[in-house]
């Protein structure tokens, strides 16, 4: 009889993941998480519990004390592996001397897109995100709210498979929010793997299939919204949040 | 050949854009100092080079062509590269290179080649003004390549070290006018080394931007104070201990990652 298929790696493997910093601020203390291909994660904790930290990681913005991070099964350090994450950080941090076309075709090409299909992919990515009419603006003279569609743009630009978003909401009016909700979720059906952190609770439960809750540099609990709520005998998500957090 | 593109895309992507930083900014990337550097020749050399003898057997104007293209190469490589990846931790859209697919000489490399693009436009520029204005010959031209390629090894390092280290823009300037510049003129732009008193003459021989000067002078004017083999491997010393300084932060992330 054939063996059934291996089953796929995971899009995030962390095992025994620590950050000390130079302060020495113990920011993850030994973390494991996995995340599975095509799943819609978030990460719930307070500043400075170890979110950011964690992310920069994975994207090798840090320098990592101890443990092993692996991306769809591949050390994080390979090449491959950095090809397979987008990231959108929490500040914007886009370069000044670009606008915002040349800021997708430059990240593209870090990527190692042809000119021709970075060409093709900015196009896409500014019309998806309503940017055409600002292709020649430089990200400093952009609004807030552009600003913010730009650095999601410039996240998918190389079509990654595991997008990360780094509080993608945070100072964003009601109506960009729900329109940056929509266009995740529909990145999500697409078979992307997300993870996100966030602030907003009722965020992290209209989109996410399953939360982690971390504090001080450590998981505390990881279920579905509902699964957490039962857990903590609480009614909302908030209820569990400030049980959790006071625990 | 595209293979070899291909494999290197992100390389030749993050020097377009080095490079499309400093032609954007060309009135002060460009400009700017080739504009200042021939005003030394005008105002040094037209203007006062009559009432100097003679320096090294060349007249004043054509003798110091080469010290002051030196010293507008040297400067653009340092302060552009410091600049930028100054500007880029500062701003933090260096996190984007740091986490695309490329490797630590990739980003060093692509980082480091926008300052040696800038200052050989400038030294061209003023390579071209110069043989209008003076007619400086150049004798050496095997020795003028290598003793360029060392200094713009050597200042595009150094950008790239300090623009990492800089904790404030003001301090990417302190080096530029507090150690490069004052070197540099101290180094014999202006003026023969040998003419200089003792013990000002000894000293001028602990100054390492005398030997590079002295380097790219004798490509110019086929004589120098100093052996051009002492130059060119005091230069090639400074390049090598730069370049292993700003690969060892690329590989390791220190400074660049907390």
């Amino acid at each position: 009889m054939a063996s059934p298929p291996a089953a796929p790696p995971p899009a995030l493997e962390l095992s025994g993941l620590t950050k000390r910093y130079d302060d020495g601020v113990l920011a993850l203390d030994r973390f494991d998480l996995t995340v599975a291909d095509g799943e819609f994660f978030g990460l719930l904790g307070p500043n400075g519990a170890g979110k950011t930290t964690l992310i920069s990681a994975v994207c090798n913005l840090i320098r990592v004390t101890a443990g092993e991070i692996r991306i769809f099964g591949r050390d994080h350090n390979e090449m491959e592996a950095r090809r397979l994450i987008g990231l959108a950080e929490q500040d914007v941090n886009l370069d000044r001397f670009l606008d915002v076309e040349e800021t997708l075709l430059y990240h593209g090409g870090y990527y190692g897109l042809s000119r021709a299909r970075a060409r093709r992919r900015a196009q896409e990515m500014m019309e998806v995100f309503d940017l055409r009419a600002k292709a020649g603006v430089r990200a400093p003279k952009l609004s807030g709210g552009m600003r913010r569609r730009l650095l999601l743009a410039r996240a998918l630009m190389h079509e990654p498979r595991l997008v990360i978003l780094d509080e993608p909401t945070a100072g964003v009016d009601f109506e960009l929010r729900m329109e940056l909700w929509r266009y995740i979720r529909r990145l999500h059906s697409a078979g992307t793997t997300i993870l996100l952190t966030t602030h907003y609770l009722e965020e992290a439960e209209e989109l996410c299939e399953e939360i982690a809750l971390i504090r001080n540099g450590r998981l505390i609990a990881r279920d579905s919204a509902e699964g957490l709520r039962e857990h903590y005998a609480a009614d909302s998500l908030a209820g569990v949040y400030v049980k959790a957090m006071s625990a | 050949m595209s293979a070899l593109l291909e494999r290197h895309r992100g390389l030749i992507w993050l020097t377009g854009r080095e490079v499309l930083r400093v032609t954007k900014l060309w009135t002060q990337t460009i400009a700017a100092p080739v504009l200042s550097a021939f005003l030394f020749i005008v105002v040094f050399g037209l203007s006062l080079g009559g009432r100097i003898r003679e320096v090294d057997g060349f007249s004043y104007e054509v003798f110091i062509v080469p010290g002051l293209i030196t010293m507008a190469m040297v400067q653009a490589a340092y302060s552009n590269n410091s600049s930028s990846v100054f500007q880029a931790r500062f701003d933090r859209y260096i996190h984007d290179i740091l986490a695309a697919p490329m490797r630590s000489w990739e980003v060093n490399l692509g980082l480091s080649l926008g300052g040696v693009v800038r200052a050989l436009a400038i030294a061209v520029s003023l390579l071209v003004l110069a043989l209008a204005a003076v007619d400086v010959p150049i004798r050496q031209p095997g020795v003028l390549a290598v003793a360029v390629v060392l200094a713009l090894v050597l200042f595009s390092a150094l950008g790239v070290i300090v623009g990492i280290y800089a904790e404030t823009f003001d301090h990417h300037t302190f080096v530029n006018n507090i150690l490069i510049l004052p070197l540099t003129f101290l180094g014999g732009v202006f003026y023969s080394v040998d003419s200089l008193p003792s013990p000002w003459q000894e000293i001028s021989h602990a100054n390492p931007i005398f030997y590079l000067i002295s380097a790219v002078r004798y490509g110019f004017l086929g004589t120098a104070d100093v052996s051009v083999a002492l130059s060119l491997a005091i230069t090639a010393t400074l390049a090598a201990a730069a370049v292993a300084w700003s690969s060892w932060l690329f590989a390791t992330g220190r400074r660049l990652k907390a």
